[in-house]
This record gives structure tokens, C-alpha cells and sequence, in this order.
């Protein structure tokens, strides 16, 4: 029993890091950089079917299994997700800010499609199956592997979580910093905000899709199902509770929210009766809807949040506007 | 006292809380002066007429209009309480035609004056009635000047504020802007205006006042100031050695 | 090729254009792109279906459908008390939310975060309602008109075109003709200086959430009765609305409009050529190609 109890902690807990993983990813791109990112689920979605495709077995009526290791497969899935946010952040960060949300947007609309058509490369509404899980050899007991799972994404957490410290001290993430308290001076010391900000979006979105095929690989199968715009909102969730800017705050905000998720999922599914339960879920989603704009109005800095990203974004509304 | 038609006392303003740009001004303008502002850059000259407009938050202080508090009145209805601001730059509506501009100014009037007002308009700014759907944006420096000094006229207020009205404009069109304030003020309208091009200001003003680091340092008529060496060689660029065109 | 596609692009990009001019009006004044926008397009068609529901089931002769349309009376009448209705949601949410921000002067970003919120509750909330299942306001059925040269329209969606054309001129005039059109141009220039002109800022601000509704709630209930009423209605014309404000150029009403039934007209054209579904990547591509080419849009000001 005890043991069960374990089991199902470490599952938990493991499900909760993917969550920290990607909401380290956005805490580059919001917390230390500003840049809004409303397609989170497309960047953890391209992650995973990245990964997915490059180390699942041949597959006939689909493109590749290319039966790769995994470190490989991951790997592939930051690089894929890098791109793609280049490229969305090369269109769109040099316009109004408002743009890049509505690019983001966009993605996460397209990607989703893409997942859907695409059948020949993503399976279509069915995903891929048969993802190759990290020590799959352990698989026969279920609480070693539970345990090793969670072990490793603990490490990549805490690589992620380091190397993250680092390169906000480094002299990469003060200029970054410098170009969010003050554009117009970072400029005049001769830095180019926008490649900057670029960096930090690639980076992120990296991020995200390494988080996307952690996640992947530790369900071993994915569908567009797992990517719909509820993704988005709670990662959103977790990293404004525990508050921007700050990478220990992400990674607590995501096991946090994860697990008031989780318990109020697991609430309705135990006390509310079956046919009630779609609109016990809708419910759900407008707790975290309106948690979502309470935090922001109550305690725009989060629970842990130490530094706010957007001192320098000042509202241009006149005062007369400003009631 | 009477007579004092806008009035400061003890103003504190400044764009963030702890940040106080004015500290401390008391102001008082006679009905039918011309007053101007003068004051090395950073002095806060720019900040306390919009700080009257309502465009920059009080801390402290009030400011009184023909005897009234306005100190916490919204800046849409500083207009209707009677005083009038053109900014310094953007003051007017620029994707607007010049028509569009004077019906956005008499639109706090009644509907059955509006017109008769616009007309009005007109006849006191002749140029402006040239072409009236031209948008404002592709009109000269200097009647653009004009347009964003007749929507502040729209609704004859007894006090106009301007922030320097002859920035950017060529010394001729200088000119001609100064002359249309003084015949402004030859109707009754009592005028502040913040300046740097000092010779051209105090040749019509009434008065001036001097403002260093938030606060009056000096004032008097244009002459007791050019008169007083140490100020002439500081503030009003009458030394010799300087140009009296130059911005302070 | 068959080209009833127009026709079925023209009613997609009338209520496009129609969300859109919402968009660009929020967008130009507020300035913020409001991710909600898109629940106002679905509650104003949830409120039409239930209000006239209950105009329905009060007095059973206001759903004897009028002349060639499949709809009784009780629609129009569920349609003006919707269109206020979901004005007056709209000056809720801001009054609940998006005011206390602007009165912070908090950073623009974090509107369009709450208004992610906001948008996923308010969805959320419509699902909770009403389910998931699709409603329709009536199960008449109608029979296409020729139109010649190979067109059909059924009474209902010409009816649409004719209502989404005098809102969308009623609009512009409003705009272009009266003062408080102007006022919200001023604002949207420079709402500063329309401050110190006499213009009552806040007074615009209530003004376009609620003209921006209205129009929501008319496109919504378009969607609706032309093809079905879904809490994802409005969510998933989302990305089109923006794609048309952006095309348009943000703060352009006959742009939202035009550029609305652009993307109509495209998708329709995909949906024929390449296959239905691919209809919602139209968007994203016309997005795409405008920020590429063209950032301001057809008629927008260079910033």
C-alpha cells in the first residue's frame, strides 16, 4: 500500500516536472524577457512529435520510426521547437508587442491542424503510439520505474534550473535584463533589443520542446488531444502563482498547480456522477480562468515572485483614462 | 487678489510618486497678463503647465481657476472649467481633417452653437478656412500652431497655457505665432506660455517667472530681468558672448 | 469549378469582418488585442438562443418562422436584447478587470494576459451552461435560391449579408459623422491630447467595448443561425478576427470589414481546392503573409 502510495507519488511528481520544464522554458521568454507566448502547446506539441518520430520503431504507413535513442530524440525536439520559435519570433518580435501573442496564436491553432492532417507524418487523430519509455528495462516494477523516471527528469530540472541561474548572471541575461527595464537605454549602449529578444524566444521555445518530449516519452504515446489550448492556460497558471521572473518560483508554481489540478480532476471524478462530469470540468477550467485574473489583479507578482518583468511596459493611456 | 485668475500654491508634481519634478511652486496670474515660463532644461517648466492641464499627476499642493479648486479635476474637464493647454508637440489631431479637429473642440457646446462657433473660428483664423477638409497632419509647422491654438479656443476660456508653441518653427513663422498671442490676449484671454526662445517671448510678455530645479528662482517684468546682469548672463542669454536665439 | 464558394465566402467574411471591426476598435483605443473578444461572438449568440427560447415558449406564434425565413419573430426581438445584453457583459468584464488595470497603468501585456483569462473562463462557463452539445435556433429547414449565374442562397443568409452591410455602414457613419465617432478616432490617435480637447476618455473606452459587442453579438448570432451554436463558436474565429484586424489595419473599420471578407473568400476558395479541413490555416497564412509584406495593413497608418 505504502509503496502504491509512492509509486503514484513519483508518477505524480514526474508528470508535475514536465510541467516545470515547460514552464522554465517560458519563464525565459516571459519572466526574464517579456515576450508573451499564447501557443505554448504547439512548441511543447512540435517537442514531442519530434521526439516521437525520430525514436519510435519503423512504422509503415508513417514517415520514419527512426528507432534513434532517446537523448537523441530529445535533442532533435529542442532544436525543432528552437526553430520554430525563431521563426515565429524573427516575423513578430520586431512589430507590437500584441503581435507576437497573436502569432503565437496562430501557431497553436496551425500546429493543431497539422497534427490532425498531417497523418502520414503525426498519425493523425490517432498520435503515435509506442513511444520508447527511459528505463523501459524496469518496467516490471512499477515502483523502480516510477522512481527512475522521476529521478532523471529531477535531473534534467536541475541541469535546466542551473544552467538557467547561470545564464541569467551571465552577461547575456543582464543585457536582457537591461532591455527590459530600459529598451531605449540598452539601445543607446549599443545592443540590438530585438536580436536579443530573439535569443531568449529560441531558447525558450526549446525549452519547451525538450519538456514536450520528456513528457512524450514518459506516457509513450501522444495525440493531438494532449495539445489543446488548456495546456497553454495552465502552464500560464503555474508560472504567474509562482511568479515570473523567477525559476524557482516556476518550478514550484507548476508542482503546485499541477497538483491542485490533478486533486480537483481526481474530486470530480470520484464524488461528481459521470454524466455531470463534463460540466464539473468546464467548471474547472473557469476556476482556473478566473485564478488566472485574480493573480494577476491581486498579486501580479506571484507567490514567490521576487522581480516583475515589465517595469518598463508602462500603459500609454492618458490619466483621464485611468478612472 | 481679485483679480488673480489661476493660481498654485505649494505644488508638488512629478510623473512617479517619489519622483517630484515641481517641488513646491506657488503661481499667480494676474487677468490679462501675459506670463511666460523660463528655466534651464530639467527645470520643471514643461511639467508644472502640464501638471495645471491635469497631464501629470499632483502629489500636493492646489491650483485654483477664477477662485475654484481644479487641483483634482479630470483633464476632459479642466476645458469646460476654463483653461485651455496646447502641448508642445502632437497637439493636434493629425489623421483629422482641420474641420474634424474644431468639431472635436465645440463638441462640448450646445448642437445650435457649434456651427456659429466653427465660423467664428474661421473668421479669427482666416488661414484655417482655406481648405477645411485638409487633414491637420499635412498642414505647416506653423498652422498646425494655429489649429491646436483655436481648438483651444473653441470654448473662450479665460486662461490659455502653452508649451512652447515656437518649437520647431522657423523664426519668421516665430514671429507670426507670437504676434497672434499677443492679439489673443488684446481679447482678454490671459496667457502662460513655457518658452526658450526668450527674446521673442518677452517682447510681448507681461511678466516672467524663472523656475530652477522644481521651483521659482526668479521673477519680474521682462525689463527688471534683462536689467539684472547675473540673471540676463544665466537664464536670459543677453550676454554678449551669447546668442540670444539659443535655447537656454 | 463551382461558385457557390463565393457565396458561402461572402456570409464566412461577413462575420469575420463584422467580429473584427471589434478587434481593431479595442485594439486602436484600448490598445491591447483582447484574446476574449472572440466569447463575445459566442455569448451573444447563447443569449439570442435563450432569450428567444423563452419568447418561443411564452408565446408560441413568435416562432411561426416570417415569410422565406426559417426564423420567427422571436429571433429579431432575441437579437436586440442579446445585442445589449452582451454590450452590457462587456462593460462588466472591464469594469471587473481591464479598468483596474488601466487605472495601474500595468503594462499592456498583462491585459492580454487577463483577457486570456477572462476568454477562457467566460468560454469555460458557456460549456458549463449549455454542454458542449451544438444548439440551433430552429430546425426549419430552407430551401437554396438561384441566383443565377450558378449562385444559391437560402432567404436566411441573404438576410445576413443585408444585416452585417447596414451594420457595417451604420458604423462608419457612426465613425466619420458624429462626435462620439470622432472622439474615439481622437482617442485613438492620442489620448492625451483627446483629453485636453474636452473628450471624456473614459466615456469613448465604455463606448467601443460596447459597439465592439454589439457587432460581436450580431456576428455570432450569424454564425449561429447559418451554421450552429457552440461555446467553441467564438474561439475558433478567433485567429480570422485577428488576421482581419491586422489585414485591415488596426483602427480601420471599412479595413476589418474588407479584410473579413478576404479571408472569408480564401477560405472558401481553400476549402474548395485543397479541402475543408484545412479552412482555419487560411488565417494563420494570411497573418503570416501580412506581417511579412505588409505589418500595418491595408489601410492602416505607418507606426
Amino acid at each position: 500500500m505504502t509503496l502504491d502510495l509512492v509509486a503514484y507519488g513519483a508518477f505524480f511528481l514526474t508528470m508535475a516536472l514536465t510541467y516545470a520544464i515547460i514552464c522554465l522554458g517560458l519563464n525565459v521568454q516571459w519572466g526574464m524577457t517579456g515576450l508573451f507566448n499564447v501557443g505554448i502547446a504547439a512548441f511543447v506539441a512540435v517537442g514531442a512529435y519530434t521526439s516521437a518520430i525520430l525514436t519510435t520503431p519503423e512504422t509503415p504507413d508513417r514517415f520514419g520510426g527512426f528507432d534513434l535513442p532517446i537523448a537523441i530524440g530529445w535533442l532533435g525536439a529542442a532544436v525543432v521547437s528552437g526553430a520554430l520559435s525563431w521563426g515565429v519570433g524573427a516575423l513578430t518580435i520586431r512589430l507590437r508587442a500584441d503581435y507576437l501573442a497573436i502569432a503565437t496564436f496562430g501557431v497553436a491553432v496551425t500546429v493543431q491542424l497539422c497534427m490532425l492532417n498531417l497523418q502520414p507524418l503525426t498519425g493523425g487523430a490517432f498520435g503515435i503510439g509506442f513511444i520508447p519509455r527511459p528505463f523501459a528495462q524496469l518496467q516490471a516494477d512499477a515502483l523502480l520505474f516510477s522512481l527512475a523516471n522521476c529521478g532523471l527528469l529531477m535531473l534534467v530540472i536541475a541541469g535546466l534550473y542551473l544552467g538557467l541561474q547561470h545564464v541569467a548572471k551571465s552577461p547575456w541575461g543582464r543585457v536582457l535584463r537591461a532591455i527590459r527595464e530600459d529598451e531605449t537605454a540598452a539601445q543607446a549602449l549599443g545592443k540590438r533589443p530585438i536580436r536579443f529578444r530573439l535569443q531568449a524566444f529560441t531558447l525558450g521555445g526549446a525549452i519547451m520542446g525538450l519538456a514536450g518530449a520528456a513528457q512524450a516519452h514518459f506516457i509513450g504515446f501522444i495525440a493531438p488531444d494532449n495539445y489543446m489550448p488548456i495546456l497553454t492556460f495552465q502552464v500560464w497558471a503555474m508560472l504567474i502563482v509562482g511568479g515570473s521572473g523567477n525559476n524557482r518560483g516556476a518550478i514550484a508554481g507548476a508542482i503546485l498547480v499541477w497538483g491542485l489540478w490533478a486533486l480537483t480532476a481526481a474530486a470530480v471524478s470520484a464524488f461528481v456522477p459521470p454524466e455531470d462530469q463534463a460540466q464539473a470540468a468546464a467548471l474547472q477550467i473557469v476556476a482556473i480562468g478566473v485564478g488566472l485574473c485574480l493573480m494577476l489583479l491581486l498579486r501580479p507578482r506571484g507567490l514567490f515572485g521576487e522581480v516583475s518583468p515589465l517595469a518598463r511596459l508602462r500603459n500609454t493611456l492618458p490619466l483621464s483614462a485611468k478612472e | 487678489m481679485t483679480n488673480t485668475v489661476l493660481a498654485t500654491s505649494l505644488l508638488v508634481a512629478g510623473y512617479e510618486p517619489d519622483l517630484p519634478i515641481v517641488r513646491g511652486v506657488d503661481f499667480a496670474v494676474t487677468k490679462g497678463e501675459i506670463v511666460i515660463l523660463l528655466g534651464p532644461n530639467g527645470a520643471g517648466k514643461s511639467t508644472f503647465v502640464k501638471a495645471i492641464a491635469g497631464m501629470v499627476p499632483v502629489h500636493s499642493g492646489t491650483i485654483h481657476l477664477a477662485g475654484r479648486d481644479i487641483t483634482r479635476v479630470a483633464p476632459h474637464r479642466k476645458l469646460a472649467e476654463g483653461l485651455a493647454f496646447v502641448p508642445q508637440t502632437e497637439n493636434v489631431f493629425a489623421s483629422m481633417s482641420i474641420l474634424e479637429n474644431l468639431q472635436i473642440a465645440v463638441a462640448l457646446l450646445p448642437k445650435a452653437q457649434r456651427a456659429a462657433k466653427i465660423d467664428a473660428l474661421f473668421a479669427r483664423f482666416p488661414d484655417l478656412a482655406i481648405k477645411p477638409t485638409r487633414l491637420a497632419g499635412a498642414l505647416s509647422g506653423g498652422q498646425r500652431q494655429m489649429l491646436a491654438v483655436a481648438r483651444a479656443l473653441a470654448l473662450d476660456p479665460p486662461v490659455l497655457i502653452l508649451d512652447e508653441p515656437s518649437a520647431g518653427l522657423s523664426p519668421k513663422t516665430v514671429g507670426e505665432v507670437f504676434a497672434m498671442l499677443k492679439r489673443i490676449n488684446g481679447d482678454g484671454v490671459t496667457i502662460i506660455l513655457v518658452e526658450q526662445n526668450v527674446k521673442a517671448a518677452m517682447a510681448i510678455a507681461d511678466r516672467a517667472v524663472i523656475l530652477a530645479e522644481g521651483r521659482i528662482a526668479h521673477e519680474g517684468t521682462p525689463a527688471e530681468l534683462a536689467d539684472d546682469p547675473l540673471i540676463g548672463k544665466i537664464y536670459l542669454g543677453t550676454a554678449r558672448h551669447v546668442s540670444s536665439e539659443a535655447a537656454l | 469549378m463551382n461558385p457557390q464558394f463565393l457565396m458561402d465566402g461572402l456570409i464566412a467574411g461577413a462575420i469575420i469582418g463584422l467580429g473584427a471591426i471589434g478587434v481593431t476598435l479595442t485594439y486602436s483605443i484600448l490598445r491591447f488585442s483582447n484574446f476574449a473578444h472572440g466569447e463575445l461572438l459566442s455569448w451573444g449568440a447563447y443569449l439570442a438562443l435563450g432569450i428567444s427560447g423563452a419568447l418561443g415558449f411564452l408565446a408560441a406564434g413568435l416562432k411561426q418562422p416570417i415569410g422565406p425565413f426559417s426564423f420567427g419573430w422571436s429571433l429579431p426581438i432575441a437579437a436586440v436584447l442579446a445585442i445589449i445584453l452582451t454590450g452590457l457583459l462587456a462593460l462588466a468584464v472591464d469594469a471587473a478587470l481591464f479598468s483596474s488595470f488601466r487605472r495601474r497603468g500595468s503594462a499592456i501585456i498583462i491585459m492580454v494576459m487577463a483577457s486570456f483569462g477572462a476568454s477562457l473562463a467566460l468560454r469555460s462557463l458557456l460549456e458549463f451552461f449549455f454542454t458542449s452539445k451544438p444548439a440551433y435556433f430552429t430546425q426549419a429547414l430552407q430551401i437554396a435560391m438561384k441566383l443565377g449565374g450558378g449562385l444559391r442562397a437560402t432567404p436566411d443568409q441573404l438576410a445576413m449579408l443585408v444585416v452585417a452591410l447596414v451594420s457595417v455602414i451604420a458604423v462608419h457613419l457612426v465613425m466619420t459623422r458624429t462626435d462620439i465617432g470622432r472622439a474615439m478616432r481622437a482617442v485613438s490617435e492620442n489620448p492625451s491630447l483627446a483629453g485636453i480637447a474636452g473628450i471624456d476618455v473614459r466615456r469613448v473606452i465604455r463606448t467601443v467595448w460596447f459597439l465592439g459587442a454589439a457587432l460581436a453579438c450580431i456576428a455570432g448570432m450569424m454564425s449561429g443561425l447559418i451554421i450552429q451554436i457552440r461555446p467553441y463558436l467564438g474561439h475558433d474565429l478567433l485567429l480570422p478576427l485577428f488576421a482581419a484586424a491586422i489585414l485591415g489595419g488596426i483602427g480601420s473599420v471599412p479595413g476589418a470589414m474588407i479584410a473579413g471578407l478576404i479571408i472569408g473568400l480564401c477560405e472558401a476558395f481553400t476549402v474548395q481546392i485543397i479541402g475543408a479541413e484545412w479552412r482555419s490555416a487560411v488565417s494563420f497564412a494570411i497573418l503570416i503573409a501580412v506581417l511579412l509584406v505588409r505589418p500595418r495593413g491595408l489601410f492602416g497608418k505607418a507606426s
